[in-house]
Order: structure tokens, then sequence, then C-alpha cells
């Protein structure tokens, strides 16, 4: 086995509860290098990282999604339900009527996720006794929680009044954890975020907050999308600005008028009246 | 321009027509009918209706869509006062048309207003954070000319950016007049929210900006709509079911209704839309997105062909931050009775009694 090939077994396997975080960080780093377009476009939805869709055909010449030339968002879509599942009954959300609800599974994307639970953080130390490594090993450098999420020391979320275990199960580092101790899966996490935020939570329940994608009858089926679609739990404020979304790029702005060089020019020139 | 033109030249290279009205299409250089209804029946005047009526039988009958289609148009009723059989033929000799216009097969769906909705958008003015992917899913949908030069590019959203301002403790005492003189009142505070000419054309690397605030507006689709009171040929109405529409092929393009608009929604083709084959979306309805001709006013309408097949408007489906909500007014459950009954609203220029049913909202 290679050098190179240890220690991906290495990171892979001391993942820890931030998988997530990794998860993303890896994708952003390998979409950011290809602009051009390759056989593959893959576009995101809310945010960077969080809620992407490949682009692909429904039939000849009808996409399911068609993608910003200029930001890689996605600009339009041709099928609101591409790769969804039925988000099913919950609690408090039983007005919703069978399968009328659907959201993106989040689980299958977080690729280390599976092996937090079971490798670091099961909650069972690991036993050394006495602390031997591996015959013809050299110790190798881990990245420790703090270098895949540098703001640990310093979560902004709470602003500095909430740690890990606020959100993390104990246990199972695969699950996010309720009020009761009990697990709460990734793909569900408005039941961990309406612990704190429940105004949030009626009002994304009534379609007031936040996004849905579908139909428009309340009845009809629509997608919704959960808090940490459009929110990174673990830098929800995005430091000084206070608002719950990071900043994008936005899309190319409208024609200028004849003349006018730049959108400064009104500024430089005034108005005439 | 060269006879031997390849089709697939880029249509913005092309030199404007000059002809007084020209269908929308794909390949401007292609040879299309030159006459508008205005220029056609003013020169028909010298021939008998009932000779005209037959020509216009027997051109219908062509192999040629779309001059068979131009044809018929002439001859065509205001949409609204179409019987269903003669909307299905006009829909049919459109799919027709637009199907070996655009090269796929394209759709114009005629669905009416379905008894018990009443349409409303409402849109949280405090979570746009002006990324403008409304503004260009919009042209995706909507067919929208996409062309690079002056007059060319159409978008139906705009979204303003508007400065925030503040009062400060410094600024107490300005407008006072140094020594003796007139009072004028003082004036504490720092403008803002002041739309100059260029601020809906802002470029910074990333947004929101932090001292900005965006303001995306497009048609209100008014219950009492100005542009409806002022159109003289009365192509563009209220629908039963709450958006406002034009009947394009009734429009003779004298932009009455862009003037009484308060709202800036209303655009112009002043050239034949640049609407590229591949980019064309082919699910249309005809008073939404199908292909717009040259001299039309249009706007936006609610994306007629999504809404009346019950989905979301582009717009509200691309907002990353799902900012934009829409619904039936009437259902009291709908994401819009919802904002409107718990939430703090405000219309845009309410003051003028156009009653938009477009309302701003913010938590
Ligand atoms: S906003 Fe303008 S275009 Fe839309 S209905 Fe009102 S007056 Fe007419
Ligand atoms: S897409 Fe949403 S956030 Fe972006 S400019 Fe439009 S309304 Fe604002």
């Amino acid at each position: 086995m290679n050098k190179l090939a240890f220690h991906t077994m290495i990171l892979a396997f001391c993942c820890g509860m931030m998988a997530p975080a990794l998860a993303q960080e890896q994708k952003a780093a390998a979409a950011a290098p290809a602009p051009a377009p390759a056989a593959e476009t893959v576009c995101f939805e809310s945010r960077k990282g969080a809620s992407e869709v490949t682009k692909r055909d429904l039939q000849p010449g009808w996409p399911n999604v068609k993608c910003s030339p200029k930001t890689g968002a996605v600009l339009w879509w041709g099928d609101p339900f591409d790769g969804t599942v039925p988000m099913g009954k919950m609690p408090l959300l039983d007005k919703i009527p069978e399968g009328h609800a659907v959201i993106k599974p989040r689980t299958e994307k977080l690729a280390l996720m599976p092996m937090c639970g079971v490798s670091c953080h099961n909650g069972i130390g690991p036993k050394f006794s006495p602390p031997t490594l591996p015959k013809g090993r050299k110790p190798a450098p881990v990245p420790t929680m703090e270098a895949m999420v540098p703001d640990l020391k310093d979560l902004q979320h709470g602003r500095g009044r909430i740690w890990c275990l606020d959100c993390h199960h104990t246990t199972k580092r695969n699950m996010l954890v309720d009020h009761f101790g009990d697990p709460v899966s990734f793909d569900q996490p408005q039941l961990l975020c309406g612990k704190c935020h429940g105004d949030k939570l009626r009002d994304w329940r009534d379609g007031i907050h936040g996004k849905r994608i579908g139909e428009w009858a309340s009845t009809g089926k629509k997608r919704w999308f959960t808090c940490t679609e459009c929110h990174n739990p673990h830098n929800v404020q995005d430091g000084a600005r206070n608002r719950g979304f990071v900043q994008i790029a936005p899309e190319a702005p409208p024609q200028l008028p004849r003349g006018m060089k730049d959108a400064k020019y009104e500024r430089v020139h005034g108005i005439a009246h | 321009m060269t006879p031997d033109k390849s089709p697939s030249a880029d249509p913005a290279q092309e030199k404007p027509s000059h002809s007084p009205t020209q269908a929308a299409s794909a390949d401007p250089s292609a040879p299309g009918p030159t006459t508008s209804r205005r220029g056609f029946l003013k020169a028909g005047g010298a021939l008998s209706m009932s000779s005209l009526m037959g020509t216009a039988a027997l051109m219908t009958q062509s192999d040629d869509a779309a001059a068979a289609t131009e044809w018929a148009e002439h001859f065509q009723k205001n949409y609204r006062l179409m019987t269903d059989a003669e909307k299905a033929e006009a829909r049919t000799r459109l799919e027709r048309r637009y199907s070996s216009e655009y090269g796929k097969k394209v759709t114009v769906d005629t669905t009416g207003p379905q008894p018990g909705v009443l349409m409303g958008y409402a849109l949280n003015i405090r979570k746009c954070i002006g990324c403008r992917r409304c503004v260009h899913a919009c042209v995706e949908e909507n067919n929208q000319s996409r062309g690079t030069r002056p007059g060319e590019k159409i978008e139906w959203i705009q979204v303003l950016r508007m400065e925030r301002g503040e009062f400060a403790k410094d600024k107490m005492n300005q407008g006072y007049p140094e020594g003796l003189g007139i009072q004028v009142g003082g004036n504490a505070y720092t403008p803002a929210g002041q739309v100059l000419e260029g601020q809906y054309r802002y470029e910074p690397e990333a947004v929101p900006e932090k001292d900005a605030t965006y303001m995306p507006i497009a048609c209100m689709q008014c219950e009492k709509p100005p542009c409806v009171k002022v159109c003289p040929v009365r192509t563009t109405y209220r629908e039963a079911d709450g958006p406002v529409v034009i009947d394009y092929n009734w429009c003779i393009g004298c932009r009455m209704c862009m003037g009484a608009c308060p709202y800036w929604a209303r655009r112009i083709n002043l050239t034949t839309p640049v609407l590229p084959k591949e980019e064309m979306n082919p699910v249309t309805h005809y008073l939404g997105n199908r292909p717009r001709m040259r001299g039309v006013v249009e706007k936006c309408h609610w994306c007629l062909q999504r809404s009346r097949q019950g989905r979301y408007p582009a717009c509200v489906e691309v907002c990353p931050v799902g900012a934009r909500k829409f619904g039936n007014l009437l259902d009291p459950e709908s994401e819009v009775s919802k904002i409107l009954e718990r939430k703090n609203v405000f219309r845009l220029k309410a003051e003028l009694n156009t009653f938009p049913k477009f309302f701003y909202f913010y938590d």
C-alpha cells in the first residue's frame, strides 16, 4: 500500500462528526477548478456544496435543469422532483397529505458520515493497552476536528452558547439529537433546528419561511427544502453580516443603455432631470 | 443579407429587417411575411373583403406552416372573443408553425382560468439577497429576447438595489442655515432607498452587500390595472384567475400601457426577438410565453404555462432563499393567505389604487 492510500485511509477513518463539512469542502474543491463544460454538469440549488443537481435529459432536448453559465447556479427546473424521496409523516407535520411532501435526501451525499459513529465517535474510546501502533508504521498526522471545522472553538451558531453535543447525538454520531435524546436523521434537520427556532419551524411548516418547489396548491405535491439545504449550521450567521445565508455571486446585470460604460456611470455623472 | 447565409449564424449579427412587423423567428434571415395587421388591412381597402377571405382560406391550406399561420392570424378574433373551436384551431396551427420553426415539438397550452382560483404572490423583502436568479430564470422560462445589441435584451423582472440610510448624531443640525435665516428644517438622515438609473445594474463580487437591501419588481397583476384602462385595442385584460395578460396578435405596439403602468413592468419588442432555437422553451401558453413578434408589448404573467398546470412560476422555484411565494388567495391554507394573515404586508405604490395582487412582506 503506498503512502497516499494509507493517509487517505487514516483520514477516512478519523472523519469524525464533522464529515458533512468535510464532504462539502471536497466537493467544492473538486468543482472549483473545472468551470469548462465537462461531460457532466453539476450546479448548485441554494448554496454551494449542500444541494446540488446533475444535469441530464428527461427527454431528448428537455433537460431536468438549466444551469447558469456565469455562477453555476440552477436557473430553471424542468422536473422539480428530481432525486427526491417522500418526506414521510413527522410529528407536528400531520397535516401534510400522505406522499405530498418530498425532500432531497442529504445523507447519501455525505460519503464519510456512516463511519463517523463506528470509527472514532462511537462513544467508546480507543482501546490501546499498552498503546501500540501497527508494526512498521510510523505515526501519521490525522486531521483534527478543528482542521475540518475551523470555527470549532468559537462556533458562531448561537453566538458561542451551544456546542457539538447540543446537536449531534452522543453515541450515534451519524445522527442528530432531539430534546429527548432520541436520534434524528440528517435528512430531517428541522426536528433538530425547531428545538430552538420554534417560530421559524412554524413558518417553514406553513410555507412562509424557506423554499418549496413543485405545485402551488396547498394540497399539491411539493419538494420542501429542509434547513441545512440553505443554511450552513456551522456558520449560520456568516460572520459579522449576521444573516442566515452566505453570500453568492449575482447573475449578470441588465443591459446598459447606450453610452453608459458601467453601472457606476450614473453616480459619476449625476442624473439629468 | 446574403441569400446563402447559414441558418445557424448568430441572429445577433444579422442586419435588422425594417418591416413594420415580423414574426418572431429563430432565424431572422429567413424571408418572413413582411405585412403587418395594420399595413395589410390598409392595403386591403381596395379589395373586396370576400376575395380576401378566399385568399386567406387558400393560404391556410398551404404547406408552409409560417405563411398559413400569418394569414390565419390576420382574420383572427381577439382571443377573448374566440370560441373554443377557434382557440383549438389557433393552437394547432401555432404548434405546427413553432415546431417547424424551432425544430422541436412545441406545445401551445390554452388552459383557461380554473374556478375558485385567484392567484396571488408574496415576496419577503427582508430575505431577498439580490442574486438576480429570478430575472434570469424568467428569461429562460418565458422565451424573452436575449440579444446583445440595444433593445434586443428583455427582462421582465428588475431587482432594485436600495441603499440603507441611517439617522446620525453628527448630522443633527444639517439643513439649517448659518446665522440668521429662514428656518428650513433639519436633516439628521442619510438618504436611503434612492433609486438612481443605474442601481438595478449593480455589479458586486458577491451579494448581499452589507449596505444594501434589494427590491425585486415586475408586473403586480393589479386588480384595477391602469394598463388595461388605457389600451385602445383592448388587447390586454385581466383573466378571471387574476393575471393581466396580453393577446400578442392584437397588440398594435402603441405603448400606452407602458406609459400607464406605475411599476415599469412592460417591455416592448422594438427589434425582432432574438431567441436561439436550442434555448427556446417548447412548453408555452397562448397568453404566456409563446414566441412574440416584433412590435408587441410583453410582461410578466406569472408563468401561465406553469401556474395553470399547478406548478409554481419559475422565479419562485429558482429563488435560492425562498423569498418568493405563490398561491391561491381564496384558499386559507395557501402560502400567500398564511402570509397575509400573519406577516407585515405592504403593496407598492398603494396610494395609486391599482390594488396589486403582489404583496411585499417582512418578518
Ligand atoms: S403592474 Fe403595470 S402591467 Fe402589471 S397590471 Fe399593473 S399596470 Fe398593468
Ligand atoms: S432570486 Fe430571490 S433572492 Fe435572488 S434576486 Fe430574486 S427574489 Fe431576490
